[in-house]
């Protein structure tokens, strides 16, 4: 029986892991993949201590220091599908049918993209629907293409298009932008870039590939249609905690509710921290500190046992 | 040895990914970038009838995005 087990391998779950593997406790920590969400930025420039560093350079990063702890036992690639509560601690089932026993839980599983749900957007995912505005962005080269969302990760969107688009459609859904000023001076600025603010996505249309969309706009209550061959869709993000749901009291947004003092769950036993908890910021530093204090009051329960 | 293709963009984190990975095991590739090649590009959307990347085609089975174990898989690589 493990003391503690980690799930997840971003930024929280790493350094949960540096942290644990220290205190020489018995340790494992389980993940899907590194790094995090910011895998597939192009440039980070906001981790402490690191002027500039591609997403993949800190997934690398972050996985080299964990793979250099001897105290730790990592089991990846691997998802946790479901976890039960035994006498003395929780069950954890495994994707690749394993079972693991361990006397508590730190949940560090992130978030992942939230979808429209709008008709035509599975059906042309991939086809002109994008949820990876740095990886696709080069494929719309001298196309029209929108980006749906006005937060940090629309306008980033928008950055990504501009050296190939010949015209960024930015689409909000209130009346304003929400993401960093720095950013939005980027686009507000730029000829190609049209923001349609108080937008509504309601269908994206094509035939092989996606041809146009749909929206209503809120303000005056009208149905209208956009011609373009690209939809990047960048609306935010759903915490990765429904296998954990049966277990613990979720936010409404469905977010592991935890006591911010010391990223306690509401199940003795089950702790969370990064963008699955109910942290307002959803930050790589504040994943890893939050992470940090986890493991610091999970060390202090152990103790107590 | 089996005949690979990448059709990839330089920002693209999961092509980088799968090239790393073909470097580790040895695995010659081919690679198109299709944000610069047209006629790649047209190649990549007849073959995987979408637009994102990477498409990688091993020996005419196509993979869209970058998943670990089927590549493995299909390269034969423990």
């Amino acid at each position: 029986m493990y003391d503690l087990i980690i799930i997840g391998g971003g930024p929280a779950g790493v350094a949960a892991g540096v942290y644990a593997a220290r205190k020489k406790i018995k340790v494992a920590l389980i993940a899907d993949s590194f790094g995090g969400q910011s895998l597939v930025s192009a440039d980070v420039r906001n981790w402490i201590g690191t002027k500039s560093v591609s997403g993949l350079d800190l997934a690398n990063m972050l996985e080299g220091h964990l793979r250099d702890q001897e105290d730790i036992d990592i089991i990846s690639p691997t998802l946790v599908e479901k976890i039960t509560k035994i006498d003395v601690g929780f069950k954890l089932f495994t994707n690749d049918k394993k079972e693991l026993d361990t006397k508590t839980v730190l949940v560090t599983t992130g978030s992942h993209r939230r979808k429209l749900k709008v008709p035509g957007e599975s059906e042309f995912d991939g086809k002109g629907v994008v949820y990876c505005s740095t990886c696709d962005a080069p494929i719309f080269k001298d196309k029209t293409v929108a980006v749906v969302g006005g937060g940090n990760a629309g306008l980033e969107a928008v950055v990504d298009a501009l050296p190939y688009a010949n015209k960024i459609y930015l689409l909000v859904r209130s009346d304003k932008l929400k993401g960093d000023p720095i950013t939005q001076d980027k686009i507000k600025n730029n000829s190609k870039v049209e923001i349609i603010f108080q937008a509504e996505v309601s269908e994206i249309l094509g035939d092989n590939f996606v041809t146009g969309l749909k929206y209503q706009d809120t303000a005056t209550d009208q149905a209208k249609d956009l011609k373009l061959e690209g939809v990047f869709v960048e609306i935010g993000a759903v915490p990765n905690a429904d296998f954990t749901k049966d277990l613990v009291n979720l936010s409404d947004y469905g977010e592991i509710l935890v006591d911010h003092k010391t990223q306690r769950s509401s199940q003795l036993g089950i702790w969370a921290a990064g963008d699955v908890s109910d942290v307002i910021y959803k930050q790589n530093n504040i994943s890893a500190g939050d992470a940090i204090k986890a493991v610091l009051n999970i060390y202090d329960y152990l103790n107590k046992l | 040895m089996k005949n690979v293709t990448i059709y990839s963009t330089p920002t693209c984190v999961y092509c980088k990914m799968a090239k790393e990975f073909f470097s580790k095991n040895n695995v010659q590739y081919q690679e198109f970038d299709v944000a610069q090649d047209q006629k790649a590009r047209e190649e990549m959307v007849e073959k995987s009838h979408q637009l994102g990347v990477p498409v990688i085609d091993v020996d005419g089975e196509i993979f869209v995005g970058f998943n670990r174990a089927e590549i493995a898989k299909a390269l034969d690589i423990k």
